[in-house]
């Protein structure tokens, strides 16, 4: 008969079989596959056959249930599907039963997380593969990978070449920035470089530098190949191999 | 739909003669992010406050080796409150699953030393740009990162809850720490996802610039992510630095909000 297989840390909790009837899976103990864990709502998810196939439903929990690592409201399960319910795996063998073939019609529910939860190294790790195959933009993803760099063109600067390791850099006559201009009246911080998430910033400081010759406004986006001018000081925004 | 929870996860300390100032935002359902929450701060407060009477304590986690002694003290603190969350959670299945998020400033003369873990956030206001100190460490966030979505996208995805590091979640962490230099003027703001989510980085730096009262400029900010119904809890902490002869003087102020019964005050000095 299929089973299900309750695992934590990879020690098997509890073995059940399913049959004609429903199990239940939830934090409640009349669940017949009680699951002790405040990420578990109190009845979460139930697992039953429906066509010969072997079907899991989430009853609306709170932080999800996870069918190798996609978030589900309802799947058919497979041989040695792996469903996460907060930090605790059900193993899934269904082995005896004739395969069956997989649902692809239905795309997995748009999550509702409500309250803040987190994932674990591993589930973290395969969620953010899953991501990034899905993820249309590796172009971007692979030049982020490069090292952002601003270099000397004109004017005095401490060094000819500046990589933006932290998340601001500061341009100015400072002892403590980052790129420091040399000179008679220059200003302490005439410019900075916020590291965001979705790429580098120029913003301005004391003084408004120019990118490709136009005076920004506000905090504009870097783009490899960009000239940065400042108190006469011509800096390129590249991005390294 | 709007789930509101009753009880108040973030907590917050200012620790004035140190000018040291730690948020968190506690998770795990009940009673616990509470406790996670305020073990977090506790902890990291404890252990700076410590550097006094024992300057050599052990330095825990990576280091930079060219940081300030604070900065180690605060980053080795970060992963003390993480043990102790985690431990406490170990032995109490009650707690399984509580985690907690923490952002922690401490300004020593002109050097800014930033301690970071989870989705709370760090921002500095200088000449009129809203500079993030700190990168969320979310799905969302890594997403964006990666070049997966967009900022807009990720302001849109309901997977924002989901973290991939908090205290707590496990025995070891990567803690982000930073060392930045202030300048005159400089405004830093820390802030729980109540926030963040409710109110935009130009709404925030507008009000900023509005409001030079420190103590006003968080009442503001709460009051504006109150007013669009944010669920969640709401912590600001904001510190404007002034140059005096002598040293950086801060006025600070905090101040949570938002349906919470019994916690809804405002407070600082």
């Amino acid at each position: 008969m299929p089973k299900l297989s309750l695992m934590f840390d990879n020690k098997i909790m509890k073995e059940v079989p399913v049959g004609s009837r429903p199990v239940t899976i939830g934090r409640s103990p009349d669940n017949d596959l009680p699951v002790d864990n405040l990420a578990v709502s109190n009845y979460h998810a139930k697992i039953y056959f429906e066509a010969g196939r072997m079907v899991i439903e989430d009853l609306d929990s709170l932080n999800g249930t996870f069918v190798n690592d996609l978030r589900v409201e309802r799947a058919t399960l497979h041989d040695g599907d792996n469903i996460h319910i907060g930090k605790h795996k059900i193993k899934v063998d269904t082995s005896g039963d004739a395969p069956v073939p997989w649902d692809s019609g239905r795309k997995a529910a748009a999550p509702r997380i409500d309250e803040t939860m987190v994932l674990d190294t591993k589930e973290r790790r395969q969620m953010l593969q899953q991501a990034a195959a899905m993820g249309e933009s590796m172009q971007f993803a692979s030049s982020r990978m490069k090292v952002p760099t601003l270099v000397t063109l004109n004017g005095r600067t401490d060094q000819k070449e500046y990589v933006l390791t932290n998340r601001l850099t500061v341009i100015g006559k400072s002892p403590m920035a980052t790129v420091r201009l040399k000179g008679w009246f220059k200003p302490q911080m005439a410019a900075q470089i916020n590291q965001r998430d979705d790429g580098y910033y120029l913003g301005p400081g004391d003084k408004v530098p120019k990118i490709n010759g136009a005076p920004i406004s506000g905090q504009v986006r870097l783009n490899d190949g960009d000239l940065v001018e400042v108190c006469g000081v011509r800096l390129n925004f590249i991005f390294r191999e | 739909m709007g789930r509101v929870r009753t009880n108040n996860e973030d907590c917050y300390k200012i620790v004035e003669p140190l000018n040291l100032f730690v948020l968190s935002d506690g998770m795990g359902g009940e009673a616990h992010g509470e406790i996670a929450s305020a073990m977090a701060v506790e902890t990291v407060v404890n252990h700076c406050l410590d550097i006094e009477t024992n300057p050599a304590a052990r330095v825990i986690g990576k280091v930079d080796p060219n940081w300030s002694a604070r900065t180690k003290r605060l980053s080795t603190a970060v992963h003390l409150a993480n043990k102790n969350i985690f431990k406490s959670a170990e032995a109490d299945p009650d707690r399984h699953g509580m985690g907690a998020t923490l952002t922690a400033a401490w300004i020593d003369d002109a050097k800014l030393s930033i301690a970071h873990v989870g989705d709370s956030r760090a921002y500095l206001l200088r000449s009129g740009s809203l500079l993030q100190l700190t990168r969320d460490h979310s799905l969302v966030a890594e997403q964006v990162r990666r070049g997966i979505l967009t900022a807009a996208e990720a302001e849109e995805s309901e997977m924002q809850s989901v973290l991939l590091r908090a205290l707590g979640a496990q025995a070891e962490i990567e803690v982000d720490a930073e060392e930045h230099t202030l300048f005159p003027r400089d405004v830093l703001v820390l802030c729980s996802d109540g926030l963040t989510r409710m109110v935009t980085e130009p709404e925030i730096a507008g009000t900023l610039q509005a409001e030079t009262d420190p103590a006003r400029a968080s009442e503001k900010l709460i009051a504006l992510a109150n007013e669009r119904g944010g669920p969640d809890n709401i912590s600001v902490v904001t510190v404007r630095l002034e140059k005096s002869s002598k040293a950086w003087f801060s006025w600070l102020r905090r101040g949570s909000g938002k349906n919470l019964g019994s916690n809804g005050s405002v407070g600082g000095n």
